[in-house]
């Protein structure tokens, strides 16, 4: 008898709806959390792998080997490597392919790297609406990403360097 | 039988065994970099350092020998302490540049690294660096790398026969380099890249190819001798890339020779025919394969078919065809009713075709107290039996040779004779004399007048002396007026001595055209008379006649008649081909067809396809199954090319040759007449298409040799020079070379041999 009173007393005096709407009442003053992507963006973690670059050195060299290291590690089989001879008798890639419909962003082909050229850099926001063929991103388009943000590339790496 | 106790289990093993055999035996992995069960025992690397109960230090298992109870731990602490310590020091050197190396992957330093390497080097001096020397064009150096395990030191000295490589200096100043300027030029040198336990020798076409685990390995079969080397092909997306040596003890060991591992070059060659193609008016146009079949077919009807002129119809073929290609176009031809069929392009005399039989196992090659070599260059003609001699030379047999000139040999023969080769007969009819005087049989009355040489009665003396004696027949004599004198009095001479005989004188995959059957029958023309019949129709099977024929111009006039009908299956293109033929059929060469070769013991060793063949091109013995269906002809129901193998081994070949050597009347003319002889030796990179088509080799020392060598007396005889270009080949003259001789060793057949 007694707890369907106290009930009958609960849902009469809306004591529920009031504090909900204390909740938005507070939220009314309170800083927001809410950001306007894309003019705005949360703060990332120097870890975070997104989308693939390769780097050069700052003689303007490429740095990849085409070990083959990362074709071989990459658990997805998204990397596809060509090599040969360059005509100063170094070793080159003739392609490097990454297929991010196939790529499951693990970092390995990072971790793996003996030369530091691959890497996942912050970029998250790329959208290959143009075709689907621009998901299967190339040589030319990979070190263009490395040259474009060589200085956030080497700004998060050096953050992340002290926990490896 | 010993007993000894490895980790505790019971082993047991022959006196006098290294310890690594008997632990390699028991499947106990013995880290090792020096040690080759092929090669002498050098104990410098001591990466396979043993605990062995009583001995105070740890000791290299690679030359210790057994003793009954010994007790060894191969896994302990202080092996492990040792062996960890020789780790540190051979990496101490050794650059960090596993991933731009090309052994990167397979390499036996990076693996012992992974179990007994430490995690940093306490090294912190400079590191030595050593440069590079160009080798040649199939061995890349990079002998920083190098560890001086000295593999490839004693891999020339003992098994190549000339010491190219050599460790000069001392401690850290110790290098691994050619003696010579010239680098590398032996015929088995790149076995020393299968041997270089780290990147210090790789093979040079393959560099910066391919990491090693991007291919898969399929086991393959060597047609471009009579050895049969065992081999895997290691392909890539459908693309041969590289070939390394696979183990057979009773082939080819654990070598094979230069042409073997780089002739895959040749398959990417842009000269690749792609598609089917068939001449109309003068034009040649590109088709489909049904097309071209029916065009083919259409056109052998009307040339010999029906008109029931088949016995106007011929078939020739490469010798490096496989025994199913061989097989089923016999058949063809058998079953339209000719025998117009050969493969023996190159041999002036065919009615003396040398039908000397090859009867010693390549093994038992070793085990020979006395050789006789006749008329060959063994080393380049077939490498693989050359070292099985030399084996036995070095274990203390005896060769002797007789020779139109002087080759180098990687041994020392007893006496190196060289002769006139319009006197080899009657030497060796001589030495059949004393041969048989001696064995006191009757003396055959064409010999009662013969006063045998010095030389005879020395080589006759030691044939009858050796109690395992082999007499070699090469390739130089083959179109010599004599050639079936010589084989019958080889015969004769191996009959009255207890010797074996060996033919090396029609190569590649030559035993697989007499198994099938893929010579002329009684009433069927042979190649030569095959030219001069005016036949009506011809299928050839991958022939490129500037270079297969005895007689090329000939040859190529024969297929040029207007009214022959010429279906030709080719691999590559040929402007000299593209000339004659009516249609050209693209088919599959190396490693892109199943098949057979037949090696000289008659060994039947069957090959999958590694690839397949790139464009339109097919497998040869696929054409031939369907054109016979076309034809109509009964018994063609294959489907498999395994069902032709074993027809083609089962089937009871008919005569191969209208020449029964041991019947040959060896009467002996002893005013025999003096005329020249041309001996041409075929480069050995040049024999057949796809050689020709790598480039690799073609750069190597043996594949650009192109000369034409006589003695003084002889080019007095002929009018020529020093200066002189004889035919296209440049006049060398040395007196090296016998009389009366002409010695061709060239690389293009750019010349009429018939003149």
């Amino acid at each position: 008898m007694g707890k369907k009173f106290k009930k009958l007393i609960k849902n009469f005096s809306l004591s529920e709806l009031r504090a909900g709407l204390g909740i938005t009442a507070k939220e009314l003053v309170n800083k927001k959390i809410t950001v306007q992507f894309p003019e705005e963006r949360t703060p990332i973690s120097p870890r975070f792998r997104g989308l693939h670059a390769l780097r050069r050195y700052p003689n303007g060299e490429e740095r990849c080997i085409a070990c083959k290291l990362c074709e071989a590690v990459c658990p997805a089989n998204a990397i596809t490597i060509e090599s040969e001879m360059r005509e100063d008798g170094t070793r080159r890639t003739t392609q490097y392919d990454i297929d991010l419909f196939k790529c499951i962003f693990c970092g390995f082909c990072e971790e793996s790297c003996p030369v530091d050229a691959i890497v996942e850099t912050q970029i998250f926001d790329y959208a290959f609406i143009d075709s689907r063929e621009g998901s299967i991103i190339n040589k030319a388009r990979l070190l263009e990403v490395g040259d474009k943000n060589e200085d956030m590339i080497n700004k998060t790496k050096l953050e992340d360097a002290k926990y490896k | 039988m010993l007993e000894i106790e490895i980790d505790g289990a019971k082993v047991s093993a022959d006196p006098g065994e290294m310890l690594i055999a008997v632990t390699d035996r028991a499947g106990i992995r013995v880290p090792r970099f020096c040690y080759h069960k092929h090669l002498s025992i050098a104990a410098n690397c001591r990466m396979c350092l043993v605990d062995i109960e009583g001995s105070p230090k740890p000791k290299p298992a690679c030359s210790t020998p057994i003793a009954e109870g010994m007790k060894i731990w191969t896994h302990n602490d202080k092996t492990k302490i040792s062996q960890k310590a020789v780790m540190e020091f051979l990496l101490i050197n050794h650059p960090l540049d596993c991933p731009i190396c090309d052994q990167g992957g397979e390499c036996e330093l990076q693996d012992v690294a992974m179990d007994y390497g430490a995690d940093i080097s306490r090294f912190t001096e400079g590191k030595r660096i050593v440069e590079d020397k160009d080798i040649g064009a199939l061995i890349q150096t990079d002998m920083t790398r190098c560890i001086h395990c000295t593999r490839c030191v004693r891999f020339g000295d003992e098994i190549a026969g000339v010491m190219e490589m050599g460790a000069t200096g001392r401690g850290e100043n110790l290098k691994i380099e050619p003696f010579l300027a010239y680098g590398i030029d032996s015929e088995l040198s790149g076995n020393m890249i299968d041997i270089c336990p780290v990147g210090a020798l790789t093979s040079k076409p393959f560099r910066y190819e391919l990491r090693s685990w991007q291919m898969q390995s399929v086991a393959g079969v060597s047609r471009h001798d009579l050895v049969g080397s065992n081999l895997l092909s290691q392909t890539y997306k459908g693309k041969v890339k590289r070939i390394v040596a696979r183990e057979n003890s009773d082939i080819n060991e654990t070598w094979i020779a230069d042409r073997e591992r780089f002739s895959y070059q040749g398959l990417s060659h842009e000269n690749r025919l792609l598609m089917p193609q068939i001449k109309i008016e003068g034009k040649w146009q590109e088709v489909t394969w049904n097309v071209a079949l029916d065009f083919a077919l259409k056109g052998l009807n009307n040339a010999v078919l029906n008109n029931k002129q088949t016995d106007r119809l011929g078939a020739l073929a490469t010798n490096t065809a496989t025994l199913e290609e061989f097989y089923l176009l016999q058949k063809i031809l058998r079953g339209v009713g000719t025998q117009n069929i050969d493969y023996r392009l190159n041999i002036k005399d065919l009615d003396a075709t040398i039908n000397l039989p090859s009867n010693i196992k390549l093994t038992d090659l070793e085990t020979l107290d006395y050789g006789l070599i006749i008329g060959a260059n063994l080393r380049l003609e077939q490498p693989l039996i050359n070292h099985r001699l030399r084996k036995a030379v070095l274990s203390g047999a005896m060769v002797d040779v007789v020779n139109v000139a002087e080759f180098d040999f990687n041994y020392q023969p007893n006496n190196h004779n060289i002769i006139a080769p319009n006197q080899i007969a009657l030497l060796l009819a001589g030495v059949l004399k004393v041969v048989l005087e001696s064995t006191q049989a009757e003396v055959l009355p064409d010999l009662q007048n013969l006063n045998p040489n010095a030389t005879a009665k020395q080589l006759a003396a030691r044939l009858l002396r050796a109690d395992n004696a082999v007499i070699v027949l090469g390739e130089h004599l083959l179109n010599i007026p004599q050639v079936a004198i010589i084989a019958a009095l080889i015969t004769q001479i191996a009959q009255h001595t207890d010797s074996k005989t060996l033919n090396t004188s029609l190569s590649a995959n030559s035993k697989a055209a007499d198994l099938a059957g893929f010579t002329p029958g009684r009433d069927g023309l042979d190649a030569n008379t095959m030219l001069t019949a005016q036949l009506k129709a011809y299928i050839l099977l991958d022939i490129y006649p500037q270079y297969d024929f005895y007689n090329s111009p000939k040859a190529i006039e024969a297929f040029n008649n207007a009214d022959t009908f010429i279906i030709a299956l080719n691999s590559f293109k040929d402007e000299v081909v593209l000339e004659y033929a009516d249609i050209l059929l693209p088919i599959a060469n190396f490693y892109e067809s199943p098949g057979s070769h037949v090696n000289i013991e008659g060994l039947v060793q069957s090959f999958p396809a590694a690839v397949s063949a790139p464009g339109e091109a097919k497998p040869a013995w696929k054409v031939f199954k369907v054109l016979a269906d076309l034809l109509q002809l009964p018994g063609f129901d294959y489907t498999a090319n395994q069902q032709i193998t074993s027809e083609a081994t089962m089937h009871q070949n008919p005569k191969l040759s209208k020449v029964d050597v041991s019947k040959v009347d060896v009467s002996i003319d002893l005013t025999m007449k003096k005329g020249i002889d041309i001996i041409w030796q075929k480069s050995p990179y040049a024999i057949d298409v796809l050689l020709r088509h790598s480039p690799a080799l073609q750069m190597t020392k043996i594949g650009q040799i192109n000369t034409a060598s006589m003695n003084a007396a002889t080019a007095k005889k002929l009018k020529l020079t020093q200066t002189d270009d004889y035919l296209g080949v440049p006049v060398v003259l040395s007196e090296t070379v016998a009389d009366d001789c002409v010695f061709i060793n060239a690389n293009r057949q750019t010349w009429d041999r018939g003149q």
